[in-house]
């Protein structure tokens, strides 16, 4: 099963530059576990003690993972996963 | 009653059919707070004061320096040979261009002791600032007192708004429940920004702000709206169902005010004799000092051990010895004056 997962700037020195990186996985959960896989590096910036950091949202086909079923979320062919953290800047 | 003559330089707005002579009148009569007067801050500003929006509160802390110019619209050459506060230069300019409306400059320290005072009154917050200490006391004092406002964020080519009213849409702790640990996320420090991303960014929030004083909350944004320019992409996720977040949001749906009651947030304390002030700020677990070196060895130079970073810089010729604890308190030495203090640390450290 095919997922994409959209990676934000902060992210993407530790997906060697890459916006997006293509994943499987059945739920959110495993997407991300196939990401951590391909990019260690990213473990820690996306999970602190096994939760999504809380300034970091994730969206599946711009639906937030926090009203369908969170990191339980079910996932098919072609969806993308979008990490979208709180920008700071101005 | 205002007569004819002086709405004629708003003729081109008022020809626009949803807001009309009626539109322009609440224009006049809104009365409307600015947080920050930076990037977005001077163009919040520009578009609220040339719209006719009849009095705007401008805060900030700052002073106009060298590298503001390329983005922040209503500084020039000769504010920074001034030294000119970024509220006080920015409200000369604002008069020139209208000397009809009331601009009120505050050059101020945004903290929980005053926020309440200079949102007071207000129809309309607008979040012109370039921290998240700042824009959650925003979001306590909307919530608390019931006055819509609006979020804007830019770093690099990216940006993001949201637009909150109280009780209608969710708040900015239902969508983004912690600010970033400090060096976490970037800063236009660490990160840089381009001038167009943090503009349309303000763009958007200003046209919210026409719409929210003129009675159009119908026509609001009520999604995250995400853009990058460098990207061309633009993106509309959905926020509207963590509205409350099913009564578990701590600000909108429990009113635990945190951020306006000094339980998150940060502390300055000068150093007396020592040109030095400590900055507390109360960060969620420790400090990656790797991480954080990473991003400061671009303005300076880092050195780190299991108990503390130093980061040494120099900023507009003076330099500034940072000592940063894992617990995010820092004391920065170069300065005695807690409001440098607290821009050093949100432009390097950020939170
Ligand atoms: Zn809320």
């Amino acid at each position: 099963m095919a997922i994409t997962i959209q990676i934000p700037p902060p992210l993407r020195e530790q997906t060697g530059g890459r916006a997006e990186v293509e994943v499987s996985g059945a739920t959110v959960q495993a997407a991300l576990a196939d990401l951590i896989r391909q990019y260690p590096g990213t473990a820690t910036k996306i999970f602190d003690n096994g939760q999504i950091r809380p300034y970091i949202n994730v969206f599946v086909n711009d639906e937030d993972i926090r009203y369908l079923d969170e990191l339980n979320t079910q996932l098919t062919d072609g969806v993308v996963v979008a990490l979208i953290p709180a920008v700071a800047g101005g | 009653m205002i007569d004819t003559p002086s709405l004629e330089r708003y003729s081109r707005q008022m020809r626009f059919p949803p807001l009309g002579k009626a539109g322009q009148e609440k224009l006049l009569a809104a009365r409307v707070t600015l947080c920050g007067c930076g990037a977005l801050g001077t163009v919040l500003a520009n578009i609220l004061v040339r719209a006719g929006v009849g009095f705007l509160r401008v805060i900030d802390r700052d002073f106009v320096e060298p590298s503001n110019l390329q983005r922040q619209v209503l500084f020039d050459e000769s504010d920074v040979a001034n030294n000119l506060p970024k509220a006080e230069a920015a409200a000369a300019k604002l008069r020139q261009i209208n000397s009809t409306v009331t601009i009120e400059p505050i050059v101020a320290d945004i903290n929980r002791t005053n926020i309440e005072d200079f949102c007071q009154g207000a129809d309309l917050i607008l979040d012109g600032s370039d921290n998240f200490e700042i824009r959650y006391l925003i979001n306590d004092v909307a919530i608390k007192h019931n006055i819509p406002w609006v979020y804007g964020g830019a770093v690099g080519s990216q940006g993001m708004t949201m637009t909150i009213i109280p009780g209608q849409t969710p708040c900015l702790r239902c969508v983004f429940e912690a600010a970033p640990a400090p060096g976490e996320t970037g800063t236009c420090e660490t990160a840089g920004v381009l001038a167009p991303a943090v503009q349309i960014v303000a763009s958007y929030q200003a046209t919210e702000a026409i719409k929210l004083l003129t009675g159009h909350s119908a026509a609001i944004n009520r999604e995250l709206l995400i853009l990058d320019v460098w990207e061309n992409t633009q993106r509309r996720v959905k926020i509207a169902p963590l509205a409350g977040r099913k009564g578990a949001c701590p600000c909108c749906a429990q009113r635990n005010f945190a951020w306006l009651d000094g339980e998150h947030g940060t502390q300055t304390t000068a150093l007396c004799g020592r040109n030095a002030v400590q900055v507390s700020h109360r960060v969620q677990g420790k400090l990656d000092f790797a991480e954080l070196a990473r991003v400061l060895q671009h303005s300076g130079t880092v050195t780190y051990n299991k108990f503390l970073l130093k980061f040494h810089l120099v900023e507009n010729g003076s330099p500034y010895e940072f000592t940063i604890f894992e617990d995010g308190r820092a004391i920065i030495k170069g300065t005695d004056e807690p409001e440098k203090a607290r821009t050093l640390y949100a432009k390097y450290v950020g939170h």
